[in-house]
């Protein structure tokens, strides 16, 4: 191994290449689900405005606000320029042969002005990201409420020059943190809590399973930050490694209880966590648990629950929720090695 | 006295249902004790070959860390005895049962698997966190770096686990943003 203690500088990496990524819900994640519906032409233009109003009175659609109703034709040369969506397949009259007439009741809306109806693909659900949204509108044109920091942090663009510095800063820290534990015959991996507003490290910890089995980094540094508050319940004094800041604020003694849930530091409420690697279950809820604000990973872990196995940070039934970004300095993490070895790792 | 073939004995560890009656009974014996003391009504000890090797109440409001759950304090306990002891803590743990009046959360069911507890018997659901299939099934999912599954014996005595949170949470919480953290 290396012969020296000093922190990991990564200088012969471009401090820029890495690039924290969010890690979003699996409804914002996943692929665009599509339903059949029967479209038809609107064969004369003018009478648009009744049909949708007639065929919404029919079939108003309302698992499907997020689709518009008519679409202009693109083709050049067609010979109709609108399409109106009539209804879901499975809303349809179980007949044989389908006809505009055989979805429209005689009673209901005059089916001249509409052409012969056909299958399309509509977006099942209301689109959660652009890239989602830009998928959607190629089967049929949706609309869509953007989250502007979810679509910059998809495209690898929420974090700034300056945040970057710090974010490598941070990290640097909690791989120079997993390096000691290593030494000391640990699992190599580290972790650091920052308090984001004053830009200040609040605890550094490494795991410890080799004395406790339960103390994985992140569990370290979750008691660290109660000892700098004036609680906690291990000794870490035998790991250098291991620290923590006490809270610059703990005095005076506050007289009403409102001003103290205000002024003083509260379990890991509002901190950062950055951890060398994807947390395993018992981590991951241990910082819903820990009211973090955000946790930034290294490398996914094949348990990993904020990510691979599981995405703890976004389970509905939970009532804490926090936003977790990986790929914080992969670059450190894979610039020393080959580079088939790097290209296998991203593909 | 004991000399029962191990292979056999280890695939089959269970804890009859004697023992389940008798380990709930102290349970919650301690859950309504902490509930008479103003304290989170959760009773949970650890049985080791008939004694108790872990015993735990939630210790959040004091420590000031959110993981102490009356489980992680139990397998503190579980670690200190087998120190003390001078028993190997892998082959305590596999031979150990955890009983507890609520169903333990995300964060404990992985940390039993962690610790490679084989069988957990439990109270009531714990609709908010749990573990063991109310929110996630940490207990059987397929995660081969997190210990091994563990058997849960659920459904004891539920209802009176239940009224018993019930009326902890009716109460006046007198560290009003402790409140959700309790289990
Ligand atoms: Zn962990
Ligand atoms: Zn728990």
């Amino acid at each position: 191994m290396e012969p020296q203690t000093k922190r990991w500088k990564g200088s012969e990496c471009d401090s820029d290449s890495w690039v924290a990524y969010p890690v979003l819900s699996d409804e914002r994640s996943q692929d665009v689900e599509l339903i059949e519906a029967f479209a038809a032409p609107i064969v004369n233009k003018k009478e648009t405005s009744r049909l949708i109003r007639e065929l919404s009175g029919l079939y108003p659609l309302s698992s499907l606000q997020h689709i518009k109703r008519v679409r202009a034709v693109k083709e050049k040369g067609s010979p109709h320029p609108l399409e109106v969506l009539v209804c879901l397949v499975s809303d349809a009259p179980d007949t044989r042969a389908v006809t505009i007439r055989s979805l429209l009741p005689s009673d209901g809306p005059q089916c001249d002005g509409l052409g012969e109806p056909f299958v399309v693909k509509v977006p099942a659900r209301p689109p959660l990201t652009r890239p989602q949204f830009e998928l959607a509108s190629k089967h049929w044109p949706t609309s869509f409420h953007e989250d502007k920091q979810v679509t910059v942090a998809l495209r690898g663009e929420l974090f700034g020059p300056s945040q970057k510095s710090h974010m490598r800063e941070y990290m640097l820290s909690a791989l120079t943190a997993a390096k000691a534990g290593h030494e000391l015959g640990m699992e190599a991996v580290g972790a650091v809590v920052v308090d984001p507003v004053e830009e200040r490290i609040i605890a550094v910890g490494h795991d410890c399973r080799g004395h406790h089995p339960l103390h994985h980094a992140v569990m370290v540094c979750i008691d660290l930050v109660a000892q700098s508050q004036g609680g906690g319940c291990y000794p870490f004094d035998r790991y250098p490694a291991c620290t923590f800041n006490p809270a610059p604020n703990s005095d005076p003694i506050p007289t009403d209880p409102d001003t103290e849930a205000s002024s003083q530091p509260y379990i890991c409420t509002g901190y950062d966590f950055y951890v060398t690697r994807e947390p395993c279950v018992m981590c991951a809820m241990a910082l819903v648990h820990s009211r973090v604000g955000r946790v930034f990973y290294g490398t996914a872990s094949a348990d990993g629950a904020l990510g691979t196995k599981y995405k703890i940070h976004t389970q509905k039934d939970l009532n804490h929720r926090f936003e977790v970004y990986k790929g914080v300095l992969m670059d450190v993490y894979t610039c020393r090695e080959s580079v088939d070895h790097v290209l296998r790792k991203s593909c | 006295v004991v000399a029962v073939a191990m292979g056999t004995e280890e695939e089959s560890f269970s804890p009859s249902e004697e023992e389940t009656e008798r380990w709930m009974c102290s349970a919650f014996d301690m859950a309504k004790d902490a509930l008479e003391n103003g304290e989170v009504p959760v009773g949970c000890l650890m049985v080791y070959n008939d004694q108790v090797v872990g015993k735990g109440r939630n210790e959040v409001n004091e420590t000031r860390n959110a993981t102490r759950h009356a489980e992680m304090v139990a397998l503190d306990q579980l670690l200190d005895w087998c120190r003390r002891s001078n028993l190997d803590v892998s082959s305590v743990c596999k031979r150990t049962a955890l009983y507890v009046t609520v169903e333990p959360c995300i964060m404990c069911a992985a940390a039993l698997r962690l610790s490679n507890i084989p069988v957990v018997v439990y109270g009531c659901r714990n609709e908010r966190f749990g573990g063991c299939g109310s929110v996630l099934d940490v207990s059987s999912a397929d995660l081969p770096h997190t210990g091994n599954t563990f058997k849960c014996v659920s459904g004891h005595r539920a209802e009176e686990a239940v009224e018993m949170l019930k009326s902890f949470y009716k109460q006046e919480n007198p560290n009003g943003r402790l409140f959700f953290l309790f289990l």
